[in-house]
């Protein structure tokens, strides 16, 4: 439990030696203690923090590059972004928890993330549901045991998918996952879309497969 | 359960909307000064009116000379007097309601929504912030819910919404930033900005109020205040100012 929610939309996280916390550059509000803040080179998981320089190469060709820091020292922290509100995830270790680079506010430092290529779940599907709801062909994907502070606009909700259960969201709703899921583009165009009588809904997030996903309660994007 | 529709009956005397924290209700029973912009809506009692008079053209010219003393902000602000409820609120955010006894409390001038007379407002020594003394009820908005927090700690610029009783605060640079600085030449900062080297620093006993960060209203008075100030320097320095400005253009445009 790094990460305490102070109120809807900041969080309190405790940083020690050993237990250092990444986060989005500009995010931190206040501070006590004696802690430094140093930037990261190369977005999530760049420079001494995993990854490497080809990773973070290809993060900044992709648009998967958001500037980090690091704090370390001891101290406590407060983190808010521009008002959005704050979702804190534990990660157990079971499970992977793929996100937008762009809405994470901080995580624990000892989390390991990569980026990954939408192709590689399902394959050309996923690179057409990059393309199609604007998130671009990759994807953030954070492991290990921890916590995650997500940013939303309105606050979220998890939905469990399990089984033969699946769950539609609105591709500008969605927010992230954890587990093996697989997200498939649903389109529901119609000709009522070509003149411009559709409902507005037709492109649809299909989520299947067994974890949960993170929805946010409005369709404004960050 | 339906809308419950609210009049002067049951409006509360001065306490938020009940269920909305967004928006809150005034009794007035003296002249309070208002931020231009942040009335909803006014209810007169028993047949009267409430007039929002400019601080310019004011009835009350000598009392409004005393209790705000600052120019900079006197076009922005307007006293209501009257009997009746005044409704008050701001861009969606949280509003709260501050006590002051014989105290002091500094905020933003762009989250003051309204003071009441007992109050005597002065400009703060940080530019955008106003300082509040004496006695009486004001009204303070923030993005989300207020956080409170103690000394010593050091406060990102967005995230301050006001301090009470500790000291004006001093500006902190980041140590390792302040390294790269002293050991570089300027423009090789590259690469080594962590997004937070500029930080405010609180010491001393006191209360420190703050909010989720936001994107920060361009203050038409921190312009106004470099404008006046422009005076006093030399061509030489105005020819350099010139050139920083100009550079910091081309680096916005660029990003």
């Amino acid at each position: 439990m790094t990460f305490t929610t102070v109120t809807s939309k900041v969080v309190l996280a405790q940083v020690a030696p050993g237990r250092e916390v990444l986060a989005r550059r500009g995010a931190m509000l206040a501070v006590t203690g004696r802690v430094t803040f140093s930037p990261v080179a190369g977005g999530p998981g760049g420079g001494a923090y995993g990854g490497g320089l080809a990773a973070s190469l290809a993060r900044g060709v992709q648009g998967e590059a958001v500037a980090l820091m690091v704090a370390e020292g001891s101290g406590a922290v407060h983190y808010g972004f521009h008002g959005h509100h704050v979702t804190v995830i534990e990660l157990d270790g079971s499970r992977p928890l793929s996100v937008e680079a762009d809405r994470l506010l901080a995580h624990d430092a000892s989390l390991s993330s990569s980026v990954v290529f939408l192709g590689q779940q399902g394959g050309l599907r996923g690179a057409v549901r990059g393309a199609v709801t604007g998130q671009g062909m990759f994807t953030t994907q954070l492991s290990g045991r921890g916590s995650v502070a997500v940013l939303s606009h309105g606050g979220t909700f998890a939905l469990p998918v399990s089984g033969g259960r699946q769950v539609v969201v609105d591709p500008q709703a969605y927010v992230a996952h954890e587990g093996d899921l697989r997200v498939d583009v649903a389109a529901a165009v119609s000709w009522r879309d070509a003149v411009g009588r559709g409902s507005g809904e037709a492109v649809q997030l299909r989520v299947s497969g067994e974890g949960t996903v993170h929805v946010q309660a409005s369709e404004e994007k960050l | 359960m339906g809308v419950e529709a609210l009049d002067p009956a049951t409006l509360p005397e001065h306490d938020n909307l009940p269920g909305n924290a967004y928006a809150y209700c005034v009794r007035l029973t003296g002249p309070l000064f208002v931020q231009t912009g942040r009335m909803i809506a006014y209810y007169p009692a028993g047949g009267g009116t409430i007039r929002f008079e400019p601080l310019t053209a004011t009835s009350l010219g000598s009392m409004v000379a005393e209790r705000f003393s600052s120019p900079l902000y006197s076009r922005d602000w307007v006293v209501a007097n009257g009997q009746g409820h005044v409704i008050l609120g701001d861009r969606g955010y949280d509003i709260n309601s501050y006590d002051l006894d014989d105290g002091n409390l500094t905020v933003r001038a762009s989250n003051l929504l309204a003071f009441d007379a007992g109050l005597e407002l002065k400009e703060s020594i940080i530019p955008g912030f106003l300082t509040l003394l004496g006695t009486g009820k004001f009204l303070a908005s923030s993005s989300g819910p207020v956080i409170f927090v103690e000394p010593p700690v050091r406060v990102d610029p967005e995230a301050l919404v006001g301090w009470a009783d500790c000291p004006a605060p001093a500006q902190h640079f980041d140590a390792g930033w302040m390294g790269h600085f002293l050991g570089a030449a300027r423009g090789a900062l590259f690469g080594t900005r962590s997004g937070e080297e500029r930080q405010y620093d609180f010491t001393g006993a006191g209360t420190v109020l703050l909010q989720s960060s936001e994107r920060v209203l361009e203050d038409p008075h921190v312009l106004q205040r470099l404008e006046g100030e422009v005076r006093q320097l030399g061509t030489g320095q105005l020819q350099r100012l010139g050139s920083v400005v100009q550079q910091e253009i081309a680096q916005r445009q660029q990003g």
